[in-house]
């Protein structure tokens, strides 16, 4: 067993009956990407909600860096270096865009990981830089369109200095430029070695950001693979892109 | 001192701050401009009010956990106050601080067990736990002197205007010590748990945390408004426990304007006074006061004060962050 990355081991959960997650297993090393695909319905929102501390598996491990994290709240999961985003925005409606970012930045991880001397403000406005915010830091959110409730959420993940981030559909509701410009900074975070879990709908993009796809159908494992190899998959064929659906995914970018 | 510099570096920048300020010099000058020794009563109500409103604002206003019970902690202060006296002779003064501290504490055991609850719930536990504290001042009367209450406590100052004086200087500690929480990074990540606990948490915040210190804070100022309270009339009975007095406090807090200290503040004396004031026009009081107040709900939901506090410019850019 490696003390590096994440290990999820035979990770159950149901809801009254209902099972959202099914004997889930996979490992994902450092600074790796992975997607996590599926039809809706299939479990992969709840998979986050697991990772990150917000639900309880009922059966199951799951280990990051060696440390047992099952049982973990949400914010010890944040300062082990888990950040979340999710896929409903969540900004805090009555607050500005730097004030959103700013609460991440007074985190206990934010305060211990940021260089000596650098301010909880610095740290927000840097990450606002980074997704490209920091001009609108003193609007109210809710004068923002989705593609910056999209990055304020990110901006938000980055505030705690994460090593391991988990997006949830990060790039639905944005425009293509956008899209473009949120590639770009996932391609930053992975030369940085932060690890990425991805959910994602569009497929094309996914797949020219992620060389390894985890497909869950019913809450269970469907397939774990390249692109190319989820691509072929008949059964991932079969229960996620409709009988004749691959056709339309094109994997050559 | 750095604290001191560090509260008014958080205050400086806040036109509320100012509002407050003036106001606040203003009532301290009010006792030259009259000797209507029933006015100044009325005012002393008002101040333990302006107490009791914002120590509520800082745990419910901020943090959105609504506290129907926040008697319970005003009760502990006055009780405590009545005990202190009565049976160890601690003066008035110090009864201040001690029963500020067993406010907190009673915060906390309360906190402990509430804080997992959300919405209505919360504000069913606390108001259940207040009313057991009402109920247990009867069953216990033998210790508590029932509906009679206790008598005889020592009184805190040698006349009204020094009781006037005394619960003012009371008001501008605890609303400048509010006002710099309510201002400062705490203050934000309060805000965060009102405005989304889940995104707060995913924040990497502990706000369990957070809701602890808000609840141990607002009933460390209701302690110590129920203590002074009690020494002020010299006695301490049942009321001070009513879940109309709890509910009471959240009308203030919601006219004035939650999450701004300044507006349950100026809403305490607002109403305390027209209150009063309303008294000569006999039974039509209660109809008129509690018009006035549906009226306030339904066209200012977020506070008469809240409007204009937001308008106000704020100085200097420089701060604009936190």
């Amino acid at each position: 067993m490696t003390k590096d990355g994440l290990e999820i081991r035979a990770v159950t959960k149901t809801f009254e009956g209902l099972t959202a997650l099914s004997d889930v297993t996979f490992s994902l090393e450092d600074g790796k990407i992975m997607g996590i695909i599926g039809p809706n319905g299939a479990g992969k929102t709840t998979l986050f909600n697991v990772i990150s501390g917000f639900l309880r598996a009922d059966q199951g491990q799951m280990v990051y860096h060696g440390k047992d994290i099952s049982s973990l709240k949400p914010h010890q999961v944040v300062d082990l270096g888990m950040a979340r985003t999710f896929q409903i925005v969540r900004p805090f409606k009555s607050m500005s865009v730097f004030e959103n970012t700013i609460v991440a930045a007074l985190s206990p991880r934010s305060r211990r990981s940021r260089p000596k001397g650098v301010k909880s403000d610095e740290t927000a406005m840097n990450v606002l830089g980074r997704v490209a915010l920091d001009h609108k830091r003193d609007e109210p959110v809710s004068n923002l369109p989705m593609g910056d409730l999209r990055r304020l959420e990110i901006a938000r993940a980055l505030a705690t200095y994460p090593q391991f981030i988990l997006l949830d559909e990060p790039f639905s509701g944005l425009s293509l430029k956008e899209m473009d410009a949120l590639a770009g900074l996932i391609r930053n975070l992975l030369d940085e070695k932060c690890t990425i879990l991805i959910i994602e709908h569009k497929l094309k993009i996914l797949m020219s950001l992620a060389p390894r796809i985890l497909v869950l159908d019913y809450g269970k494992v469907l397939a774990d693979g390249t692109p190319a190899e989820i691509a072929d998959n008949e059964s991932v064929i079969r229960a996620y892109l409709g009988r004749r659906g691959h056709a339309g995914v094109d994997t050559t970018n | 001192m750095n604290i001191v510099t560090r509260i008014w570096g958080t205050l400086i920048s806040r036109p509320p701050f100012y509002v407050m300020a003036i106001f606040l010099l203003f009532m301290l000058l009010v006792p030259f401009l009259t000797d209507d020794l029933y006015l100044i009563g009325v005012l002393v109500l008002a101040n333990v009010y302006a107490i009791f409103a914002s120590s509520w604002d800082i745990l419910s206003g901020y943090s959105g956990k609504e506290n129907f019970g926040h008697t319970l902690f005003i009760g502990a202060g006055a009780y405590g106050a009545a005990y202190l006296n009565l049976y160890l002779g601690v003066p008035p003064m110090l009864n201040l601080l001690l029963c500020g501290l067993i406010g907190a504490v009673f915060g906390v055991l309360i906190g402990i067990p509430c804080l997992p609850l959300v919405g209505p719930y919360l504000a069913l536990a606390t108001m259940a736990a207040a009313s057991i504290a009402e109920r247990l001042t009867m069953i216990l009367s033998k210790y508590t002197g029932g509906e009679e209450g206790l008598y005889g406590l020592d009184p805190i100052t040698d006349g009204p205007v020094g009781d006037y004086y005394l619960s003012l200087i009371l008001v501008i500690i605890t609303t400048i010590i509010l006002m710099a929480i309510g201002y400062s990074k705490q203050g934000l990540i309060l805000r965060s748990i009102k405005e989304d606990e889940t995104a707060s948490e995913a924040a990497g915040i502990n706000t369990t945390r957070y809701k602890l210190v808000a609840f141990a804070i607002s009933a460390f100022f209701a302690g110590m408004g129920g203590a002074f309270y009690a020494h002020y009339q010299m006695y301490t009975g049942p009321s001070s426990l009513s879940i109309i007095m709890a509910v009471t406090i959240i009308i203030v807090c919601m006219i004035g304007g939650m999450g701004t200290i300044v507006g349950p503040v100026l809403a305490a004396y607002m109403l305390t006074v027209s209150n009063e004031f309303l008294r000569s026009i006999g039974d039509l009081r209660l109809l008129v006061y509690t018009g006035l107040l549906v009226v306030i709900v339904l066209f200012l939901p977020r506070g008469v004060f809240t409007v204009i506090l937001e308008r106000l410019p704020r100085f200097g850019q420089k701060s604009r962050g936190v």
